[in-house]
């Protein structure tokens, strides 16, 4: 596995940035997507072959700067998989995008490169062997992606470009905090320069550190993470980025950014545990977890436009992946990692579907869909397959995964948080299908809330929608098998032994 | 560092809160920029070169970007003054107050120099009031380098040094950040006609 780690790592980081260089010498528009398919699909190939080494080996491997283990294998994954679909649907959106803040000759290179370096430095969060590098990285994804979120240059999209630059990087800045207090502990300790913040190297010194000390630095580095995964109650720049970005940029943020931010907080809790006490660790995430979803369910009822819905059911389900963490039985972590899989498939196919629904009528970028399977079918499967899923309707995957982590979560004793979760969960369920019933298989309404009733998709997009929705669909119900079987996995196992 | 030093870094932080016009905001984090800088350099004899490395940064922060930020604030010139919502002794006296709390309550972080780890704390706490209690795009993205020069104070004063590779790749994210954010405030300016991030409140739910 090492080998092969070696020669995969800086394929699945290199070949986006690559990518992303190339495209910034492109002349023409039509160059720039053919850069970007070709570099996309080489990227995602390195990242799928190296995820599949990480999740089948029997061990993480690693080397002076990356660590390839099952969770980092997972996000790759997944940052490769949503990577390329992204960049394939991408010439499709920028056709028909309208305006954008850049000329549009500047247009396409920005966009490309900027959603290139973004999933290079996805990749290489996935990967990164050391606290310092690992936020060094993520501060660098927020350029990147405030850049692709305010594409558009609406007001709307200032507004939600703005919010985030500013409160991800104050976030990330408490984040950073936490690290210096860290580095200043290893110095005591005798451990200087960069290493000393090595996952390894933190976990080694872990149980020789005063608690108070190890608690401040772990609440510093996960209140400030959390502000980059949007978690409850600093997530207020989520529902405008996911709504207001262009929906490819929508699927990454949501299924891969979102995800890459919380493993850098679940490996600082693995690696400083020693150092935290049994309750400390989990007590933070539970907590997120908890509020996270107890703010998103009253959203998941209300008549939002579909991105904006979306953006709040990431709320909830990054809410489900805390609580899971917190948990931290392996039942639930078996739920976490299905969950993550399940989450990104379905809400990246989710925010796909917006494309058709937004092409064939504008104004569902501001008002709730109504009745659309009556004027595309296509796009109410598409939709359709993304709620069902989301709102964890058996055989999704996430409902398999929001039982193992509730029960992991009766395993660890916290049935008192395990009973509050089910019924917001529950509340968040009745709430995605009463918007299946009313906003994508209902009647249309009265013209003015008969949004998306014509929005329909012609010739080469709906065959491309009908093979993503069934491709979808397949792989949904294939994760949700594989799932059952995650318990007592050889992946499972190597995770309880640490991520990183 | 020395007392004097740190004391005249959180003066002007406390002024960037306060004062109306953006030339003297940028002129006091610049200023800012440059005497933790200075601080930096008194640390580095027979000390790592980290701390080199970090007086650089430190100098670039002092130079460039405020160069960069005068410049941006000549292309976005505001028509009319932003209406603050409180006024400079309000905003003071909240800064001044929510610093203190943060300074006083955070425990120890293990720093030999406690007043330094004090001062780091509250120019971040007073970055954040920055970007909470001002209105104009560019004041918000002042506050944002004087969150990032608490964490510099503190950097530099790590036993040892942070890491060089921590430090400029700091700085690079920093650089990246700052300059989307400059983008941004023109657009918001072209958008708006103003730099007020009042008009900013557009999404709803």
């Amino acid at each position: 596995m090492t080998e092969l780690a070696r020669i995969l790592v800086p394929l699945a980081v290199g070949l986006p940035a690559a990518g992303a260089l190339l495209i910034a010498f492109s002349r023409s528009a039509r160059l720039c997507d053919n850069v970007a398919r070709g570099a996309g699909v080489l990227a995602a190939a390195a990242g799928l072959a190296l995820a599949a080494v990480a999740l089948a080996g029997d061990g993480p491997a690693s080397g002076h700067w990356y660590v390839v283990d099952g969770a980092g294998g997972l996000l790759l994954g997944v940052t490769a998989g949503v990577g390329l679909v992204s960049v394939l649907v991408s010439p499709g959106y920028l056709r028909s995008a309208g305006r954008s803040w850049v000329s549009s000759a500047a247009a396409h290179r920005l966009y490309y490169v900027a959603l290139l370096a973004f999933w290079s430095a996805l990749a290489a969060c996935a990967l990164a062997a050391n606290l310092a590098v690992a936020w060094l990285i993520v501060e660098a994804t927020t350029a990147a992606s405030a850049l692709l979120v305010t594409f558009s240059g609406s007001r709307g999209a200032l507004e939600a470009g703005w919010k985030y630059l500013v409160l991800t990087t104050l976030g990330l800045s408490v984040a950073l905090l936490g690290i210096i207090v860290l580095a200043v502990s290893q110095a005591k300790l005798g451990h200087h320069g960069l290493h000393a913040l090595d996952w390894r190297a933190i976990h080694s010194a872990a149980p020789l550190l005063p608690r108070h000390t190890a608690l401040f630095a772990f609440v510093l580095i996960v209140v400030g993470l959390a502000s980059k995964v949007g978690w409850a109650p600093v997530h207020n720049w989520l529902p405008d980025a996911h709504s207001e970005a262009p929906a490819p940029v929508s699927a990454m943020l949501s299924a891969a950014l979102l995800p890459s931010v919380v493993l850098v907080a679940w490996r600082a809790r693995t690696a400083l545990g020693a150092g935290l006490g049994a309750e400390a660790g989990s007590t933070v995430f539970i907590g997120f977890g908890l509020i996270s979803i107890l703010v998103a369910v009253p959203f998941l009822w209300k008549r939002l436009p579909w991105k904006r819905l979306l953006a709040y059911s990431s709320l909830e389900h990054m809410g489900v992946i805390a609580l899971g963490i917190g948990f931290g039985t392996p039942l639930a972590v078996a739920g976490v990692v299905l969950h993550i899989a399940g989450h990104a498939l379905a809400k990246a196919l989710g925010f796909y579907a917006s494309l058709p629904l937004l092409r064939g009528d504008r104004r569902l970028g501001h008002v709730a869909p109504s009745g659309v399977a009556a004027g595309s079918p296509l796009t109410a499967s598409a939709m359709a397959v993304s709620l069902i899923s989301l709102a964890g309707l058996p055989p999704s995957p996430l409902f398999i995964s929001e039982l193992l982590i509730l029960l992991g979560g009766v395993a660890a004793g916290d049935v008192a948080v395990v009973v509050v979760a089910a019924l917001a969960l529950a509340l968040g369920f009745l709430g995605l299908v009463h918007v299946l019933i009313e906003g994508v298989l209902g009647e249309p309404g009265a013209p003015r809330h008969a949004a998306g009733a014509h929005a329909p998709t012609h010739g080469g997009g709906q065959r491309t929608l009908a093979l993503s929705v069934g491709l979808a669909a397949a792989g949904l119900i294939a994760l949700a098998v594989c799932g059952v079987a995650l318990p007592g996995s050889a992946l499972i196992g190597g995770l309880m032994r640490g991520v990183g | 560092m020395n007392g004097v030093l740190v004391s005249a870094i959180l003066l002007l932080a406390l002024a960037t809160v306060s004062v109306r016009r953006r030339s003297v905001a940028i002129a006091a984090v610049g200023l800012q920029s440059l005497l933790l800088g200075a601080g930096a350099l008194t640390l580095v004899s027979g000390r790592s070169s980290g701390y080199l490395v970090a007086s650089a940064v430190l100098a670039v922060k002092g130079v460039v970007a405020p160069a960069l930020l005068y410049a941006l604030m000549r292309q976005t010139r505001e028509p009319r003054l932003v209406i603050a919502a409180h006024g400079p002794l309000v905003r003071l006296a909240l800064t001044t107050a929510a610093a203190l709390l943060g300074a006083v309550l955070t425990p120890s972080l293990g720093l030999a120099d406690r007043h330094v780890e004090r001062a780091a704390v509250a120019l971040l706490v007073i970055g954040i009031m920055i970007v909470v209690l001002r209105r104009p795009a560019l004041h918000q993205l002042l506050g944002l380098l004087v969150a990032e020069n608490g964490l510099s104070l503190l950097a530099v004063s790590v036993p040892g040094g942070l890491s060089y590779v921590v430090e400029l790749g700091a700085l690079l994210d920093l650089v990246l950040v700052a300059t989307v954010a400059g983008a941004f405030v023109h657009r918001i300016h072209l958008e708006f006609g103003t730099g007020d991030t009042e008009q900013l409140r557009g999404l709803r739910d």
